[in-house]
């Protein structure tokens, strides 16, 4: 299953913190701007059933914009990840969503992130503007840390299970592999992508 | 582990069937063949049947695979890498990234049954050969087919592993139900084909074809730990290549939609500069002659690092650098033991069995050999992905687009020489430490390695293509800026 993680990076949303937090459980505070696109890769169990996924993490900057473009296809997932202690990254949720939506599959499941919920003291977003939020659009909502790790594995892993569901109901052509997904014999995988509104964008990619 | 192999081949088989330009020639030969013995045999199964050769390998290991006197006796055929990769490069490019998940999906899966969607287009060639003699059946049916076969392989779930051919049986047959379903006509050649062999005598007789093939046993044994499409893939080698095509599928639209915009002079000035560009594209072959042996170290880095200053982009080749430095600070350690333990045994004579715990196995030498390639393949396309979306985001113009162009042919040369040069040292360090082995040992992983490196080199060769729609879209848009100024 291939997952893209979008987001606006101006200063960084904590796209990239949250997949290395992810696939190796660590958190760096400083990482170098994403170019382009970088991945990640783990496996996870839905379900009884091993699914692999493989993750993009895409550069959140405004100029590499139309290049983070090119990575949305192919993605079942995404993650839009906007930074709780920056209201512009939170203002700029409504772009990268329409980008996303325009540029993918529009059965991609979309999973709105609040990241950076360890700064209490420096919130800018209320909690209840990004449900509401998500509400609207039609997404999953969940405040994460990729410091503290809080919530992370359940942002990936929600994510992976609400694409999950959508395959089990027929929704995903499996057969396409446009849309992300691979099947193997004994086990699915899906590819989701993080997305972060601060910013930066990720996508992710993954095949099971 | 055989089972693993014969379907690992089916896949394989179904991967050839996309790239008929490509497929060798004992692979025609064989199904024509089989075809013969079993006559009548409806299509989609003689089409899915698996080939009884050696298991795993990328399609684009075939061409090498011709040839295997030439990589076990001598250098010659490095010399011919320019020329026959050049000319194959465009066509493998499609292929390469679903070659290698198809290996990968095999082996992850330890059990390749053919994707649906491989199905799928295999029923689709099969309909489209057997509308002639009147046996087709409808797309519908072929359809119908995917969707089965996904229910069967999910409700067979772990059992498939266990069950192992059965299960394939199983599937097949469920198959062929679907396609009567479908196909009324179809009964009839089921029933025959019945009557003839089941799917399950088809694979083992294929399983036992491949055991004559000593090849084949030893890559089997030495596959888990030296699997260059599972390393590539780890070392993210198949991610950046997959998005390095994104960028340059969408660039070369975006060139065609430039081109049909423009006409008359225009058109022809910007033609003549694209062509330009396409020329500094071509590779130079490499000539055996002038392959300097023994490069420094610092040359090497030096060289890449000039190349890459040259692009004025801001990427710099480190990771590669270093994976290099340690492959060959590793080469360089196993030959300061070989020769430790040459003196040694020169000073006592029966102390040799001592060193035993120091020597590094022959199957230790070739899986670092093969993870070296992988990694050093991977960075390779990291690089080359990282460059394309660095030109795209339009960084520094002082470089014109064929400038770059040739900067990139001259580290896609290097690099290829210095797999080669690898792969040598490799093969060396291998040769050396397997002296006491027997041949059949020993040359299957020998002829590994080449093959690996010969792969390495063709898709970094085909990544280095993929660049040139990318800049051409730079050259186009340094044009307009120009023009606007």
């Amino acid at each position: 299953i291939k997952i893209i993680v979008i987001g606006k990076w101006r200063l960084g949303v904590g796209k990239s913190c949250l997949l290395l937090q992810f696939t190796d459980k660590r958190f760096q505070p400083v990482h170098d701007l994403t170019i382009g696109v970088e991945f990640g890769a783990r496996m996870i169990t839905i379900d009884g059933k091993q699914i692999k996924l493989q993750i993009w993490d895409t550069a959140g900057q405004e100029s590499f914009r139309s290049i983070t473009r090119s990575y949305y296809r192919g993605a079942a997932g995404a993650l839009l990840v906007y930074d709780i202690t920056r209201r512009d990254t939170f203002n700029h949720l409504t772009t990268w969503l329409e980008d996303a939506r325009q540029h993918s599959n529009s059965n991609m499941v979309i999973m709105l992130i609040g990241n950076k919920s360890d700064l209490e003291s420096r919130r800018e977003v209320k909690k209840e503007e990004g449900e509401a939020f998500a509400r609207e659009h039609g997404l999953i909502f969940m405040e994460t840390s990729a410091k503290t790790a809080s919530n992370v594995e359940e942002a990936f892993i929600n994510t992976a299970k609400e694409i999950y569901e959508k395959i089990q109901e027929g929704v995903f052509d499996i057969n396409n592999e446009a849309n992300g997904i691979k099947i193997g014999p004994q086990h699915a995988a899906t590819n989701a992508t993080l997305a972060g509104s601060q910013g930066g964008q990720q996508a992710g990619g993954g095949c099971c | 582990m055989s089972e693993k192999a014969s379907s690992g081949n089916l896949k394989e088989e179904a991967s050839h069937d996309g790239e008929n330009g490509q497929k060798p020639e004992e692979l025609g030969a064989t199904e024509s063949s089989e075809q013969g013995e079993q006559e009548r045999e409806p299509a989609p199964m003689t089409r899915r049947r698996p080939e009884p050769k050696a298991p795993a390998q990328p399609p684009a290991a075939e061409k090498v695979a011709d040839s295997p006197a030439a990589a076990q006796t001598g250098w010659g055929y490095w010399g011919s890498w320019g020329k026959s990769l050049l000319s194959t490069a465009s066509a493998t490019v499609a292929t390469v990234g679903q070659g290698i998940s198809n290996v990968i999906e095999k082996a992850e899966t330890s059990l390749g049954i053919p994707s649906p969607s491989e199905i799928s287009s295999e029923t689709r060639d099969a309909t489209k050969g057997a509308g002639d003699d009147g046996t087709s059946f409808p797309i519908a049916g072929a359809l119908g087919v995917l969707s089965t076969i996904s229910t069967a392989v999910q409700s067979t779930g772990k059992s498939v592993i266990s069950g192992g051919l059965d299960a394939l049986e199983f599937i097949g047959k469920k198959t062929m139900d679907v396609i009567a379903e479908g196909d009324p006509g179809f009964k009839k050649t089921k029933g025959l084909m019945s009557r003839t062999a089941t799917l399950s005598q088809v694979l083992r007789e294929a399983k036992e074809k491949e055991e004559q093939q000593t090849t084949a046993e030893v890559a089997m044994a030495t596959e888990k730990k030296a699997h260059y499409g599972l390393l590539f893939d780890e070392f993210q080698g198949l991610s950046h290549l997959e998005a390095l095509e994104m960028l340059s599928r969408e660039s070369e639209s975006k060139v065609k939609l430039v081109l049909n915009a423009l006409s008359g002079e225009e058109l022809d000035m910007l033609k003549e500069e694209m062509e330009q560009l396409r020329e500094a594209f071509s590779l130079a072959e490499f000539s055996e002659e002038e392959e300097e042996e023994n490069r420094g170290d610092e040359e090497f880095i030096k060289e890449v690092t000039e190349l890459f200053s040259e692009l004025h982009v801001s990427t710099k080749p480190d990771k590669l650098i270093t994976v290099r430095t340690s492959a060959h600070e590793w080469i360089a350690q196993f030959n300061v033991d070989l020769s430790k333990k040459e003196e040694s045994e020169e000073n006592q004579a029966e102390s040799s069995d001592g060193e035993h715990a120091v020597k590094k196995s022959i199957e230790d030498i070739h899986a670092f050999a093969i993870r070296s390639l992988a990694e050093l393949t991977a960075c390779s396309m990291e690089m080359f992905h990282k460059t394309a979306a660095l030109f795209l985001h339009g960084q520094n113009k002082d470089v014109t687009a064929t400038g770059r162009a040739k900067s990139l042919s001259q580290v896609t040369i290097l690099l290829c020489k210095e797999l080669s040069t690898f792969s040598k040292e490799f093969t060396t360090c291998l040769t050396t430490a397997g002296v006491k082995e027997k041949a059949d040992v020993l040359n299957p992983l020998i002829t590994g390695v080449f093959l690996e490196a010969s792969n390495s080199a063709s898709y970094i060769q085909d990544a280095f293509q993929l660049l040139l729609p990318v800049l051409q879209i730079s050259l186009i848009e340094a044009r307009t800026e120009l023009l606007q100024q």
